[in-house]
């Protein structure tokens, strides 16, 4: 009798032992964190994998607006620009990531967390990560990529961290001296490039030189040839974790020349084009073989280097006022993008995470009475010169705009450079642009928040920067001290609203960077939009679910 | 009474003028001195003669605002064909480019753009190179190698090329065109200059000079110069036409004259997309402005080489 | 000397135009970032330190590394090169075959209406730029008759899918060659033209042309067996150095068509201010014609006697 009860009191606390072990050891392997205290609720969603992995197939050329640097292939020495990132979608993959299915979406991470404290993140790798040679991917690749990255932010991220713990071959802790509240901002692979994971072992026996002319990573294509400069090729890594590259080859090609890349389109040569923008627009809106995205980027905007010094005619507010109102933005955007560009408001895209949105920023009214008005209220009834400095290669919107100003009675002189030289000065601020009478057109889709356009243009401290207002000082030092996410929101917008409100920078429209699509792309019809949807993204990645006809 | 046959003479003589006077045109070379005429002409008085401004648009009617935009009122219409193409106007008998803006007008403008920079660059090479080369020639020693080294290696750069990187160095600009022109060719000068001077110091009269202790700078000046002129003068205008191909090719690329200016290679830049759509005429006038200018200049050049160069007088 | 001189001259030139790390790094970049660059780059350096780097460089064939396209510049450069050439070879073989016989055509019958033909000719060739004539031959074959493409295969002469394959080129793609040689060759028609016609006619003159006629040999023979021969020479040593001019002036060209030979990178390489790939692509059109200029002297010393005993 004892024996039986025994037995089955046995077996009862046996099975009760074994389902806690079980639903635990369930709940271990899901939803344990990582990080014990407080934590950020991060909003990032799930990555969507396809478990059933079909067969790539197909051929995709690109033409990509300039020449082709192999340097794009390494992420460690990652640019601020944001043509990289293309490539990075392409060869590498990092922890987490824009895509289609949210602003921030899981990528080699399956779970990522940040103290509330923001000193400490940390991530969880998925099971069974490899690189392009089959190499395991670990968290040893994680916290090498980390240190010994020399790219962009690298100040910012080898300053405020303490030291990187890696808990086993799949979770990693980073542990930083002081709060880095941007930390998931600036890991993601959207926005910097040290989240993109470097296989250790092969950069380091490859060298510098080797690993751009023949780049191994953890992303959905792998680079099979490339002549520098002008094309590179690439191939499906079939055993990508999240699903089967749909197109088994692409080929990027640089092609400068907007009508070169047309002519490429109408052959059937080119599959997608970029920047098909000023002339060529007409000719592709009207081809009945061919399709495009109106790819919207960032907005254009004037800027006034030296406003606030003495001698400077735009000192005065009503002359900036007046700029706005000559601005004729209906009949700008039927000339320059066929009418598909938007006028706008703001200066900061509504896709960037904190913008003042649409209906919260009208679109600058158009009266040249009023603005006539102005200019003599200012003291200027006869107008003055000004330089004008366009964006290259928009020369002729430049043009379009002063012979806008000209019916005011600013007299803008073009100042051509080309696209680096005008970067440059940009880059410099006052250093590069160093006159008071001068108009500066810009465009800058960085991803990052509004609070990265804001770091760049609008505060003191920036050496970029062509505005320096004391309000605007005491808000942003207030944005840079807290930890409350809403009030930092609260402040972000409130400095866009002075700008505007003051008119130290004049929106003028969204731009439309349209895309050119040719009849091989699937799916017919309107479907191939779906390869825009990532938010905040200037080029259609991700690359995986990019489908075309299989015959050539 | 005078026959006919005894006032003959007079009338031979008479025809013997004609004869001479026909000799004396048809050794000159009308083709390229009435296109070069023409185009200096229209340089010159480009401001008076252009039917409209060069860089504000052509005021468009309602009737086109409302074919091209369906709007009543547009600050220009673009794109309007030549008179003869159907959507042409008259008052804009070549065409209105992508702002609107007059083609003729640019295109008469233009010929001043290409004239000035080509003549005044052509003008600084040579003035720089004539000097340098007499300098080289007629010093020696130390003068002629220094001189001579620079103008070799100057000599193995393409001139496209170095003229491409010049204007990195200054930028685009009417002027850094001009400066960019001078630099380029002026070894060219030295060069050819200086072997003329080397067969000259040996000459009788300028012996005579030296003998006669007359100032080198008189020599050079007063004995030197206006005999390698005839040198120099075939030179210049054969590279008269190089030097606006070259500007051409500079505006072109973007780094010679700056938009809005009305360069005719800058113009072929502009419209090269447009061509794509069909719209050939603003490509292909400026085109034919350069090879016009071009042709002339090189026909001239030519005439004179004939001229000068007295072996070659009866190919 | 000379050559140094050259190095010097684009040495001082190159740094001249502008700073290359303003213009990678964009708006917002850090100081550090900035600075590793320029230290990646050579340019934290002195100048004078970085003029005998690059000259202890190029002693051992380095070139440096390209600034925008990360990767050593001789290796991008030989890459390109064939097509540069190919391109330079197709122009050459345009001009020869245009400007060639209607030379000699000219110089034989000098001064009829054929000659007046013949010099017309040539001076168009030499008046239209080459960007111009590259235009006009994308309006006429490339959009209203639509014969470039050919082959089938819809492929266009704009894009260049793939000049770097050597015997698939020639067979398969030569569409691509055509309009950017043609445009290429146009120029240098019109010198071969005018070069072919003066040497035929020295030769034509000479006493030993007139001894074999006097001998009694046929006009046709004269002409083919004799004047051909002895024209060659400076036609050829002409050409020559056509071929090497249009190899290195093919910049403009290469960008209308897309064609990614030397050109392009060098204007690629002025756009961005890279330094090492602007000194390098230089540097080596200006060694090619100085290896060239010395080999003409050096084959004229030799071939000279031969055409002075012929005379």
């Amino acid at each position: 009798m004892t024996t039986m009860r025994g037995a089955l009191k046995g077996l009862l606390a046996l099975a009760a032992v074994f389902t806690l072990l079980v639903t635990t050891g369930g709940e271990a392997t899901a939803q344990k964190p990582i990080l014990s205290g407080p934590l950020v609720k991060l909003d990032i969603k799930p990555a969507q994998i396809d478990a059933a992995r079909g067969t790539s197939k197909g051929t995709l050329t690109v033409a990509m607006h300039f020449a082709l640097d192999p340097g794009w292939l390494d992420p460690l020495e990652h640019s601020y620009a944001v043509t990289q990132q293309m490539y990075d979608y392409l060869v590498h993959d990092t922890m987490i990531k824009p895509m289609p299915y949210g602003y921030v979406t899981y990528g080699l991470a399956e779970q990522a967390e940040l103290a509330a404290d923001f000193r400490r993140a940390a991530f969880r790798l998925r099971p069974g990560l490899k690189f392009h040679d089959g190499h395991p991917l670990t968290t040893a690749d994680v916290k090498w990529t980390y240190e010994t990255f020399k790219g962009a932010y690298a100040k910012v991220f080898h300053d405020k961290l303490e030291h990187i713990q890696v808990v086993d071959d799949r979770t990693i802790v980073f542990h930083f001296k002081e709060p880095f509240i941007d930390f998931m901002d600036l890991y993601n692979g959207g926005v910097s490039g040290i989240g993109w994971i470097v296989p250790k072992h092969y950069y380091e026996k490859a060298g510098r030189d080797g690993f751009k002319a023949r780049p191994i990573g953890a992303g959905p294509y792998k680079l099979v040839s490339q002549q520098a400069g002008v094309q590179m090729v690439f191939e499906a890594f079939e055993d990508y974790w999240r699903r089967t590259p749909a197109t088994k080859t692409i080929v990027v090609k640089g092609i400068r020349d907007p009508a070169t890349r047309m002519a490429g389109l109408q052959t059937g040569e080119l599959d997608l084009a970029f920047g098909m923008t000023g002339k060529v627009l007409p000719r592709l809106m009207a081809d009945a073989n061919l399709r495009w995205d109106p790819n919207f980027t960032g907005p254009w905007w004037l800027m006034f280097p030296g406003y606030n010094e003495p001698g400077s005619p735009f000192r005065d507010k009503r002359v900036r006022q007046a700029v706005s109102l000559a601005i004729n933005r209906q009949f700008l955007v039927k000339q320059e993008t066929q009418g598909i560009g938007k006028p706008w408001g703001n200066w900061i895209s509504p896709e960037n995470r904190d913008a003042l949105q649409g209906p919260e920023v009208p679109v600058p009214e158009f009266n040249l009475e009023k603005a006539k008005q102005l200019m003599a209220q200012a003291g200027f009834p006869d107008g003055f010169d000004a330089d004008y400095l366009p964006f290259p290669p928009y020369f002729d919107m430049g043009e379009r705009i002063i012979t806008d100003l000209r019916a005011i009675g600013i007299r803008g002189r073009l100042q051509s450079l080309e696209g680096p030289a005008f970067r440059a000065k940009i880059g410099q601020g006052r250093k590069g642009i160093p006159g008071n009478r001068t108009i500066v057109q810009n465009i800058d889709p960085r991803a990052g928040g509004a609070k990265a356009n804001l770091a760049v243009y609008a505060v003191c401290g920036s050496s970029a920067s062509f505005v320096c207002e004391p309000q605007i000082e005491a808000l942003w030092t207030k944005h840079q001290a807290s930890l409350d996410l809403g009030e930092r929101e609260r402040l972000v917008k409130a400095i866009q609203r002075i700008l505007l409100d003051e008119h130290h920078f004049v929106p003028v429209y969204w731009n439309p960077f349209i895309h050119g699509v040719g009849p091989r792309v699937l799916p017919e019809g309107q479907g191939f939009h779906r390869y825009w949807d990532t938010l905040n993204a200037p080029y259609p990645w991700p690359w995986e679910i990019w489908e075309v006809k299989a015959d050539r | 009474m005078a026959t006919v046959l005894e006032r003959a003479p007079s009338l031979g003589g008479l025809s013997h003028v004609a004869r001479r006077s026909y000799r004396i045109v048809a050794d000159v070379p009308a083709i390229p001195l009435l296109i070069l005429g023409t185009l200096t002409f229209v340089a010159v008085f480009a401001p008076v003669i252009a039917p409209h401004r060069k860089l504000t648009p052509v005021k468009p009617t309602p009737a086109q605002c409302q074919a091209r935009f369906s709007m009543t009122d547009c600050p220009y219409v673009d794109n309007v064909p030549p008179f003869w193409m159907s959507g042409g106007r008259l008052d804009t008998p070549l065409g209105t480019d992508f702002l609107g803006r007059d083609v003729l007008s640019r295109l008469m403008y233009g010929a001043r753009i290409s004239l000035v920079v080509a003549l005044t660059g052509t003008l600084f090479a040579g003035a720089i190179g004539t000097l340098l080369g007499v300098l080289a020639g007629y010093m020696g020693k130390w003068w002629d190698q220094i001189i001579m080294r620079i103008t070799d290696a100057w000599l193995t750069l393409p001139s496209l090329v170095f003229a491409i990187l010049l204007s990195s160095v200054r930028g685009p600009g009417v002027w850094n065109v001009v400066l960019i022109l001078a630099l380029v060719f002026w070894s060219r000068y030295s060069r050819a200059v200086r072997g003329e001077v080397l067969a000259l110091r040996e000459r009788d009269f300028v012996k005579l000079a030296e003998i006669n202790g007359i100032s080198t700078r008189t020599i050079v000046f007063r004995h030197l110069l206006p005999n390698v002129m005839n040198t120099v003068m075939v030179l210049f205008s054969l590279q008269l036409g190089v030097a606006v191909i070259i500007e051409a090719s500079l505006s072109f690329l973007g780094v010679g004259v700056p938009p809005p200016e009305p360069s005719w290679g800058l113009m072929m830049a502009q419209e090269r997309e447009s061509l794509m759509d069909g719209k050939w005429w603003l490509a292909v006038f400026p085109g034919i402005g350069i090879s016009m200018l071009v042709l002339s200049a090189n026909m001239l050049g030519d005439w004179l080489r004939v001229r000068l160069d007295p072996q070659l007088r009866n190919r | 000397m000379t050559l140094w001189l050259l190095v010097t001259i684009i040495f001082g030139l190159v740094r001249l135009t502008g700073d290359p790390v303003a213009m990678k790094a964009e708006a917002g970049a850090d100081a550090a970032y900035v600075a590793r660059l320029k230290q990646d780059w050579g340019l934290d350096q002195p100048l004078p330190w970085q003029y005998l780097g690059f000259i202890g460089n190029l002693l051992r064939g380095d070139f440096g590394h390209s600034f925008e396209k990360s990767l050593p510049v001789r290796d991008i450069y030989f890459e390109r090169l064939p097509n540069s050439l190919k391109l330079g070879f197709a122009a050459f073989i345009i001009s020869i075959v245009l400007g060639v016989p209607l030379g000699m055509l000219s110089a034989l019958k000098v001064n009829s209406w054929w000659d007046s033909t013949g010099k017309v000719v040539a001076l168009f060739g030499l008046s239209m730029p080459g960007f111009f004539v590259g235009l006009v031959l994308i309006i006429v074959f490339g959009i209203h008759l639509g014969w470039l493409p050919v082959l089938g295969k819809g492929r266009s002469a704009f894009v260049g899918s793939d000049p770097s394959t050597w015997v698939t080129f020639w067979f398969r793609d030569w569409s691509h060659l055509v309009m950017p040689a043609f445009a290429l060759g146009w120029y240098f028609s019109g010198a071969m033209l005018r070069i072919t016609r003066s040497g035929m006619l020295d030769v034509l003159g000479s006493d030993y042309i007139k001894l074999v006629r006097l001998k009694g040999v046929p006009e046709r023979m004269v002409v083919a067996k004799h004047a051909l021969k002895n024209s060659m020479i400076p036609v050829l040593t002409f050409a020559g150095l056509n071929l090497l001019i249009m190899v290195n002036v093919a910049v403009v060209i290469e960008v209308i068509f897309n064609w990614p030979g030397v050109g392009q990178l060098l204007y690629d390489g002025l756009s961005n201010r890279d330094f090492p790939m602007v000194q390098g692509v230089v540097l080596m059109s200006g060694l090619m014609i100085v290896v060239l200029n010395f080999t003409i002297d050096v084959l004229y010393g030799y071939v000279d006697p031969r055409i002075r005993l012929s005379r």
